[in-house]
């Protein structure tokens, strides 16, 4: 990571505000493409957004004016900036409302579907893949590293329609569509969904846990904690800080690979999060709504990898001292 | 007692044993020692005991089995390897399974290891107090620790505020000072340290072992000192034992088995160390190279390189033996022992080029000639290089001494050009008087000077035959249609080692390759960047030979990067010491290293193991 | 000194099995349509859609084509694709990590900026939007996939190179003179060869998810294609009348993802133990 040393009287204000900008930075240069992709697509937006009805030149011309497709595109792209930095994310072509309140409607189910899957991969792989790398070699390990193959090969829309079939379907444990009443009803609407996404998740952390692991069980200060007559918990103990420190470094990673993932369980599942809207939006090219959710995707990616790497600042003594803010 | 000669300080307060009774049972002593690896056998039959309040010094070149035995002693060793014999402590019988039970009461409080290099044996996520904390027996409360981490760090001559610190906040020596305290928080009764000055500077090294005697003297702790240096055994040890292919060929007193060796094997090794006071005209080697262990078969594992072996040695292993029939002490492992008064120590050949010793001066254009270079790196307080002036006669050996940091190395690479630098000239008026022609205005002239590394292991790319490797450099020095097997016979390797891959070279054989490439372009300059710092002691003295070889028939400047004071001494005609960038003091050999004028040059001379 | 290499472990049945089902994939691929049960517009007509069609192994799908023969000629482009993503972000990734790695100074910089820029944002997400967008085919999906893929590689071969540019043979080798372009082929390049191939097979398996994740929500393939994802979803609306319809290419998807997979580790620790020991 290139952290630079940093000079002032608050260098991690310093280090926060310089990552803030880059952050900027990248949201500024993703809504240019998002928009340059509007521009260039093929066909006719406003034939689109007439929908069903007739396409008359005049409905053409008029539907152009409204949505400003007449305009160059700079200043499209203009008219659209300064809705944003007012508040204002643009109208959905499709539906007619305002983005934000559609936004808005469908945050609450995709931010509970990965929270449950973070937790669900995390809470699981972590511990997995600490003892997998303490069971080296053996029987153990081989199973879980296999595994851990096999969730990262499985794209998480190919395990929810196996769950769907065999708990849905099959055994009837579980509701095969909707999202449920109440917190215990939806917790359970989304369970399998959760699970969907945490397997591919949760594969990585194993692989990455593991890795970590092994890799610091080989470090002399392991023996040399050994030779003082340190118990085999204690050293562990001591491993497992040590290894903490790659393992927090890739949550970013594995939040980029959530929110990807999210779209194709949404649609597995049928449920109506952003991930769905994502997937239906693209499709009817609303492009309001797509530049929205590609704006709030990279936005929270990179806010994750902004606080993961305050965390490696937390975790890793080392780094503190190379980015100026530690003694 | 001889060693107080070397050493005044060490044997006045060395406490006498709690009681006879005890002091006739060793501390530690392992008997038929014999460790097993995947490949086969690491070790091959040891034999050790450690007394109480005793240093003894396990003295082998690497592939000897020291440091695996040690493992052995320790209850360390890793998996996939085992251990066989006895072992006992206090003469109570001790499993060499690491994962016995009684080892959980042992390591630590009775034997502890401390470890070669300080940069990877600190963890380094956690304050060097916490990690001298953990070993800390009982359960202290917080105040307690930190009372008992503070006075561990006063005992090893730390600040109280290193506790808060984090090991790569620190220094290499104040590392290793961070891990002895780390070890004696458990308060072994047994210290064993593997080789654990090796990787700090010299004057570093001395304060780590002087360090190491008073805690050993103040404790009363025994302590096991590996190292490959004879020179640091002679002057930090009770006793030595020397190790060779996985077996123990030699025990005894310091001054037993270094000015009277039993074992020819221990005789051609002292030979070989390089003395700091005079300048030989050809250094001992030993020819050959160290078996495996497990390639050895019944005879003896140093057969093959001794003179004096008979045929009787090949196929019988001798026990040790007692060279002085009244002397139990010094026992070494060698048929012909009761020989050993009439040992020859094979001296070396007869000095035929003492003439090569002598600098040149008279030249009027020098081989390499740098004036004021000053090399930066960005982000760095200070010049790596700052204001350097340097002239290298032809056919003349300059050394360029210093410690690590202080900018040596990069003057060798701004000297090859892999470096640029950011102000002064490198210039090669010789040869750019010589190399008329089309090649001679290219600004990178290979023919001018040519460069050979430290590490053996990456001097060569193991993908490609020793004879590819040649002929590339022939080809880019212009001469493909040269043999690469000429070359190979100008550094003393066999002409058929052109088929051969780098894997199946000894170290000193690929830096050997390394040195035959180097000369392909027939340089007028080469640089040696501690070009034998890696390689044994035996080893390393072929090589210097070599060097001193080429330097006479092809009359070749060589400009020698090192730390190490003897290999300068038998190298240089001139010496340049660097201290921070700067040239400290500079002058001919003679005159630098043995009246330094330069206090830092004197600090360094005052901290070679030798000098006690 | 002390550590030795474990002696090469037997060949596991897990890469045996998993290089049989890829070469019985690869077979599919090129000749799909003699290996094909059933011609796909053969039973065309209401009526048979289902399982426990007459002579339809796995039955057929909501548009009565036999399930099994779908999924035979999905092979083509559940191979071809990830391949071609896999081998042209590779080339990407040679071409500017070497460039990156040796020559360093602004072109290091540029190139690491692009590397960032492309690595902050869910590399399946990017592919949605740019190919819903833009409305492109599957070839399209692939070169968008290509540069969706190409900074993992840039920055692994990079690094290969950054840390094959200090080894004292290639510093030896510039010192000799030998050209940087020849440096990097004679030297550098062939030291990475293990690294290279393992990633190839690495990424053609994150290929393979990545685009039938695509196809399965609609993009990239036509409405009506043989490919499993796409298989996959028009399956899903008929799970109840034949669940194979939807679980034979599922199936196939994470069968086919985790035998390069594992080939891929397998073959890279053996790469690394033929490096380590020569």
């Amino acid at each position: 990571m290139p952290l630079k040393g940093a000079g002032g009287a608050r260098p991690l204000a310093g280090f926060v505000a310089r990552r803030l900008g880059t952050a900027l930075l990248l949201l500024f240069l993703l809504s240019l493409l998002v928009y340059g992709l509007v521009f260039l697509a093929p066909g006719d937006i406003a034939r689109n957004l007439l929908g069903t009805r007739n396409a008359t030149p005049e409905a053409l011309a008029q539907v152009r004016a409204q949505y400003h497709l007449d305009e160059p595109f700079l200043r499209q792209y203009w008219r659209w900036l300064s809705g944003l930095l007012g508040g204002d994310l643009g109208t959905s072509v499709r539906t007619g409302e305002p983005v934000s309140s559609v936004l808005a409607e469908r945050l609450g189910l995709t931010a509970a579907l990965c929270s449950l899957a973070f937790g669900l991969s995390v809470l699981v792989g972590v511990p997995a893949g600490v003892a997998a790398a303490l069971r080296r070699g053996r029987l153990a390990d081989r199973l879980l590293v296999g595994g851990s193959v096999v969730g990262v090969s499985a794209p998480g829309f190919a395990v929810g329609l196996l769950l769907l079939y065999v708990f849905g379907v099959g055994l009837e444990w579980f509701p095969v569509y909707g999202t449920g009443t109440g917190f215990l009803d939806g917790l359970w609407h989304l369970a399998l969904p959760s699970v969907a996404l945490a397997l591919g998740l949760g594969a990585f952390v194993v692989k990455l846990t593991r890795a970590a692991v092994v890799r610091e069980l080989e470090e002399d200060y392991v023996v040399f904690a050994r030779s003082r007559g340190l118990g085999g918990r204690r050293v562990l103990g001591v491993v497992l800080r040590n290894a903490a420190v790659p393992v927090v470094t890739s949550l970013g990673l594995l939040v980029a690979y959530l929110l990807g993932g999210t779209v194709l369980v949404e649609t597995t599942f049928a449920l109506p999060g952003l991930g769905s809207l994502l997937e239906s939006s693209v499709l009817f090219k609303d492009f309001a709504v797509v530049q929205a959710l590609t704006l709030v995707t990279a936005l929270v990616v990179s806010l994750v990898t902004l606080a993961v790497d305050l965390a490696y600042l937390a975790v890793d003594p080392r780094m503190r001292t190379r980015a100026g803010v530690g003694r | 007692m001889s060693r107080a000669d070397h050493d005044p300080s060490a044997r006045a307060t060395t406490p006498t044993a709690p009681s006879a009774v005890l002091a006739a049972v060793p501390l530690l002593s392992v008997r038929g020692l014999r460790v097993d690896g995947p490949a086969g056998a690491i070790v091959a039959g040891v034999d050790l005991d450690v007394r109480r309040g005793e240093t003894l010094a396990l003295v082998g070149e690497s592939g000897s089995g020291k440091s695996m035995t040690v493992k052995a002693l320790s209850g360390l060793l890793p998996a996939g390897v085992r251990a066989t014999g006895t072992l006992e402590l206090d003469g109570e019988p001790l499993p060499l399974d690491p994962a016995a039970r009684p080892w959980r009461t042992v390591r630590g409080n009775r034997v502890a290891l401390l470890l070669q290099d300080p940069f990877t044996s600190l963890s380094p996520v956690h304050t060097c107090g916490a990690q001298i904390g953990w070993a800390l027996p009982g359960k202290p409360s917080r105040a307690e620790r930190a009372k008992r981490v503070a006075a561990l760090l006063a005992e090893v001559g730390l600040a109280p505020d290193t506790a808060d610190r984090y090991p790569h906040q620190l220094s290499g020596g104040m590392r290793q000072r961070v891990a002895i305290a780390a070890v004696l928080a458990a308060d072994p009764d047994l210290l064993i340290a593997d080789e654990p000055t090796t990787a700090l500077d010299a004057t570093t090294q001395h304060e780590v072992l002087e360090l190491i005697a008073r805690l050993q003297r103040e404790r009363r702790m025994a302590v096991v000192l590996i190292t490959h240096d004879l020179g640091l055994a002679r002057s930090r040890a009770d006793r030595i034992g020397v190790m060779y292919a996985g077996r123990l060929v030699e025990t005894g007193t310091g001054a037993q088995v270094l000015d009277a060796p039993a074992h020819p094997y221990t005789a051609r090794l002292a030979a070989c160390e390089p003395p700091l006071d005079r300048r030989l005209p050809l250094l001992p080697t030993i020819p050959g190279q160290v078996p495996a262990a497990h390639a050895v078969g019944a005879g003896c594992a140093f057969a093959d390189r001794c003179e004096l072996a008979l045929p009787d040695c090949r196929s019988r292993y001798s026990p040790l033996l007692a060279p002085a029939p009244d002397d139990a002490e010094h026992l070494a492992a060698c048929l012909r022992i009761g020989e050993s008064a009439a040992l020859p120590v094979p001296a070396p050949e007869a000095a035929q080029a003492s003439e090569a010793a002598a600098p040149r001066t008279g030249g009027a254009e020098p081989a390499l000639l740098v004036t004021g270079l000053v090399k930066r790196f960005p982000r760095t307080d200070r010049p790596a290089v700052d204001a350097v002036d340097l002239r290298l006669e032809r056919g003349e050996a300059v050394v360029v001494l210093g410690q690590s940091g202080s900018g040596k190395t990069t003057l060798a690479r701004c000297v090859v050009g892999l470096e640029r630098p950011d102000a002064g000239t490198v210039a090669f008026p010789l040869s750019e008087r010589d190399g008329g022609g089309p090649r001679g205005r290219r600004t990178t002239d290979p023919g001018r000077v040519q460069i050979v590394f430290q590490d053996p292991y990456s001097a060569l790319n193991p993908g490609h035959s020793i004879g590819t490797t040649l002929r590339e450099a022939l080809r880019a020095a212009g001469r493909p249609d040269e043999d690469p097997a000429d070359l190979l016979e100008l550094v003393g390797l066999p002409r058929e080692y052109v088929t051969r891959r780098p894997r199946r070279l000894s170290g000193g054989e690929r830096q050997r390759v390394a040195i035959a490439r180097a000369l392909a372009p027939r340089p007028g300059v080469l640089v040696c960047d501690e070009a034998v710092s890696a390689l044994d002691v035996s080893v390393q003295a072929g090589v210097l030979n070599l060097l001193a070889r080429l330097r006479r028939e092809l009359d070749l400047s060589i400009l020698f990067i090192t730390h190490d004071l003897a290999i300068a001494r038998q190298v240089a005609d001139r010496v340049h010491v660097m201290h921070r960038g700067r040239v400290v003091e500079h002058g001919p050999a003679d005159a630098v290293l043995t009246a330094p004028a330069h206090p830092y040059t004197r600090q360094l001379l005052a901290s070679a193991p030798a000098a006690h | 000194m002390t550590r030795r290499l474990p002696r090469m472990p037997r060949t596991p049945l897990t890469v045996l099995l998993s290089a049989v089902f890829l070469a019985v994939a690869v077979l599919c691929a090129l000749a799909g349509p003699l290996l094909a049960p059933h011609a796909l517009d053969q039973d065309l007509y209401l009526g048979t859609v289902g399982a426990g069609v007459e002579g339809h192994l796995s039955g057929t799908d909501a548009l009565g084509r036999d399930v099994l023969s779908l999924a035979v000629l999905g092979t083509r482009s559940a191979l071809l694709g990830p391949v071609l993503v896999a081998c042209g972000s590779m080339l990407l990734g040679l071409l500017l990590g070497t460039l990156a790695g040796f020559r360093g100074g602004w072109l290091d910089t540029v190139v690491g900026r692009y590397a960032d820029l492309l690595l902050a944002l869910p590399a399946v997400l990017l592919a949605m939007v740019v190919v819903g967008m833009l409305g492109g085919g599957y070839w399209v999906t692939v070169l968008v996939l290509v540069v969706l893929f190409s900074p993992t590689d840039v920055r692994l071969v990079r690094a290969a190179v950054m840390e094959q540019a200090a080894r004292p043979y290639i510093e030896s080798a510039r010192v000799l003179g030998i050209r940087p372009g020849r440096i990097m082929v004679r030297h550098v390049l062939p030291n990475t060869v293990p690294i290279v191939v393992a990633n190839l097979l690495l990424n053609t398996a994150f290929a393979m998810v990545a685009l039938s994740s695509l196809s399965y929500l609609g993009l990239g393939v036509a409405p009506g294609a043989a490919d499993w994802g796409r298989q996959l979803a028009d399956g899903q609306r008929i799970m109840v009348d034949n669940p194979l319809a939807a679980i034979l290419p599922g199936v196939l998807i994470i069968l086919a993802a985790t035998s390069v997979n594992l080939l891929g580790d397998w073959l890279a620790e053996r790469l690394d133990r033929k490096v380590a020991t020569r």
